[in-house]
């Protein structure tokens, strides 16, 4: 017979949500949901009647990991709606901008993925805190990528969190021969610390995976054959950077893309009938807690196709270089073979970009209230916003944030492993949920599907 | 009350370049200083006050050729906002090494933006020379207008230079004529936030240096900190300075210390006035 377990709130992920597991008696999920908890802040629903140079620094606060795609997708769906070409330069700044932010946002990651991982050969687990070898090199080699990726944003963007350079039209200004050198040296140093540490965590993945068994907390579980595998397709627009309605050959389709709501793809009603105190740290819930994931998920379920599908490294490898290893760690694999091509495609752009070019289109249309998508490759995956502009005003503003589709893609992913592992496999995504949940649920009927909550 | 601030030594000095002396205010102190420091790698950029689009309105800008620094040279007596480009001069400009000059009162926001850096992300530690100039009051650009063309009835496009000193507020022309008018004429178009500043040589910068208390073409400085006496010593060293002690030059670090106490016993007033400006209300005192 079947039990349920939950665990909330998940842990070394950004953003607040939670797992809720139906299983087996070997304590195998037969099916999981993973949620948003996140309370909603309705972006989408304010930014209506701001202006167009507004909204997308208001977007970018929906997460402070990946703001640039945010900033970005926000800028360049305006764009698209009102049919502003940006110049040349402008282009190569965003650019180097998207490429620093994946180099700091995947040094991140594996800062939270490292806790799940063993040394190599041993039964450690790898604390990143700890002052011991080889740990400490690696904790280093992380902070300075992340340092550089930093430092990089901050003179392309004009600010490493929440970029200040962008706007519609292009950008505010253009960077000095010196800064140019700057960003150049800074690449230069950067590029074998990031093969390094991508070398090192594929070893790492890669050992975890021939492991046969891990423990977590006080129990000893074994990996399954196909940790983490979904058949779901994969969507992905630009090896880099993005595309946008603008574009000669748009790479991402509107017309493909629905939404339902939650209520219509997740679990009803449960009660949670299995609790373990000892899953690290501070137990699961407790067992008799009610829990309706079908009215607490607080994201909207966007399908391609009408099919959930999974947006990130991955995807985009797929997509673009013919990649093929699935499941959990093939996800964390891609996202470590990325690394290098962050700092190569920065100094291509560097090499590209004249530091004397105009970086503002010389006229800004005001927007006729017409559709415009920009689709950007943010580190987690496809980050679509759509956009009507007129006159100068926003008229209507989506945004289909990567984790918002990986949800419940990574929650049919997670059929099949032990209940104890289902994080490890959501981490593998890389989940912002804090991006996920940035929107007001709309069903079918237009009604708010907060509301039903709160009735 | 410390009038003066804190400060290691006091000296008179001028540049020895005979450029940079062409058309400084006065001994060309700030613009010899950077041109050392930018050339011996202690700064790699200053912001500095450069022309505007207006004759004799300063604009700032980040300089990092000899050219620029030159170029913003002299006083320009309205408001230049130094600050604001703080943060864009390690942003686009990707400058590791910040030379900047600034009136007490822009010392003081520097200051403050190193040890309470709000929205000012990694600029804190990437000050590497801060000059401040002796500052009485400032005016707005449209004050100034009003004294030179009006008062001094002198057009801005034929001004070479401005002064206040004396008591007088001095105006030259490019072909050689001079106007003066007492400084009591000009209270009136003081920008009203200078009322209740509490320093009068920019007590929080590296080095500080103005005109009064040395001859003309002399000016006074103050080497505050271990910082600005190292640098200060390097450019004496390699012979960018000519120095002479303070107490050997008139009027001295007496007419100094006696301004600048004019000017803060004054503010000091103003300030206490405003705590009961109003009827069992006051203004706003930002020292407290």
């Amino acid at each position: 017979m079947s039990k349920v377990v939950e665990v909330s709130p998940t842990t070394r992920h950004e953003g607040h949500s939670k797992l809720v597991l139906k299983v087996n008696d070997a304590g195998i999920i037969e099916r999981g949901d993973w949620l948003s908890i996140t309370p909603v802040r309705g972006i989408e629903k304010l930014c209506v009647g701001k202006t167009m140079h507004q909204a997308p620094k208001i977007s970018s606060r929906v997460c402070g990991i990946c703001p640039i795609a945010h900033t970005l997708a926000g800028i360049g769906a305006m764009e698209a709606s009102v049919g502003c070409e940006i110049p040349q330069d402008a282009y190569l700044l965003r650019t180097i901008l998207q490429c620093a932010n994946r180099l700091h946002s995947h040094a991140l990651h594996n800062i939270l993925t490292l806790p799940d991982m063993y040394i190599p050969g041993t039964d450690t687990k790898i604390n990143p805190f700890t002052p011991e070898e080889p740990v400490r090199t690696v904790a280093k080699r992380l902070q300075r990528l992340r340092e550089v990726g930093q430092t990089v944003g901050e003179i392309a963007g004009g600010e490493a969190i929440h970029p200040s350079n962008p706007r519609v039209g292009g950008m505010y200004y253009n960077i000095s021969p010196q800064a140019k050198q700057k960003i150049f040296d800074l690449a230069k140093e950067a590029l074998p610390l990031a093969i390094a540490q991508m070398e090192f965590m594929i070893a790492v993945l890669k050992n975890w995976e021939n492991r046969g068994t891990v423990t977590v907390g006080k129990t000893e579980v074994e990996i399954p054959a196909k940790f983490g595998y979904h058949d779901q397709g994969y969507m992905a627009v630009d090896p880099v950077f993005d595309s946008s309605s603008l574009d000669f050959e748009p790479k991402w389709d509107p017309d493909r893309w629905t939404d339902v709501s939650p209520y219509n793809w997740f679990q009803g009603e449960m009660e949670v009938s299995l609790e373990d105190a000892d899953y690290p740290v501070g137990g699961t819930t407790k067992a008799g807690t009610k829990t309706w994931p079908q009215m607490q998920a607080c994201t909207s379920v966007p399908l391609y196709d009408g099919q959930p599908v999974e947006v990130g490294p991955r995807a985009r490898l797929v997509q673009f270089k013919n990649y093929d290893r699935k499941g959990a760690m093939g996800l964390q694999i891609a996202r470590q073979l990325e690394y290098p091509d962050c700092l190569y495609t920065m100094m291509e752009a560097l090499d590209a970009l004249d530091c004397n070019g105009s970086v503002l289109a010389d006229e800004i249309p005001q927007g006729d209230g017409s559709l415009g998508w920009n689709a950007n490759e943010a580190p987690r995956g496809c980050d679509v916003h759509l956009a009507r502009v007129k006159d100068g005003k926003v008229q209507e503003y989506t945004l289909l944030v990567p984790t918002t589709w990986n949800f419940p893609t990574c929650s049919r992913a997670l059929e099949g492993a032990p209940w104890q592992l289902a994080e490890v496999i959501m981490r593998a995504y890389d989940p912002c949920v804090s991006c996920a949940t940035h929107m007001l649920v709309v069903d079918e009927s237009k009604k708010i599907v907060a509301q039903k909550l709160v009735q | 009350m410390d009038y003066l601030g804190k400060y290691k030594s006091a000296v008179a000095a001028r540049s020895t370049s005979a450029e940079v002396l062409r058309c400084s205010q006065d001994g060309g102190i700030v613009t010899s200083m950077f041109l050392y420091a930018l050339e011996e790698g202690i700064i790699d950029g200053a912001i500095v006050a450069g022309q505007g689009e207006k004759p004799w309105q300063p604009k700032p800008i980040v300089a990092t050729t000899p050219e620029e620094i030159l170029s913003s040279r002299g006083t320009r007596y309205n408001v230049c906002p130094n600050m604001s480009v703080l943060k864009e001069s390690v942003r686009k400009y990707g400058l590791d090494k910040v030379g900047i000059v600034g009136t007490p009162c822009q010392i003081q926001a520097l200051r403050k933006a190193q040890l309470y850096p709000v929205g000012l992300r990694d600029v804190c530690d990437k000050i590497a020379l801060a000059m401040g100039i002796f500052c009485m009051e400032n005016f707005s650009y449209q004050s100034m207008t009003q004294i030179v063309q009006d008062h001094c009835n002198v057009d801005l496009h034929s001004l070479k230079k401005t002064d206040i000193g004396k008591g007088k507020y001095w105006a030259y022309t490019n072909r050689g004529a001079v106007s003066q008018i007492p400084l009591k004429l000009t209270h009136k178009y003081e920008q009203p936030g200078c009322h209740v500043c509490l320093d009068y040589v920019a007590n929080l910068a590296d080095i500080s240096t103005g005109s009064v208390g040395s001859p003309d073409g002399w000016s006074t400085v103050f080497i505050r900190n271990n910082n600005g006496e190292n640098i200060w010593n390097k450019a004496v060293a390699a012979g960018i300075f000519e120095t002479k002690p303070i107490e050997s030059v008139k009027p001295g670090l007496e007419l100094v210390t006696k301004l600048a106490t004019e000017k803060i016993t004054k503010n000091q007033k103003e300030l206490e006035h405003r705590a009961t400006f109003g009827v069992n209300k006051g203004l706003r005192n930002p020292y407290i």
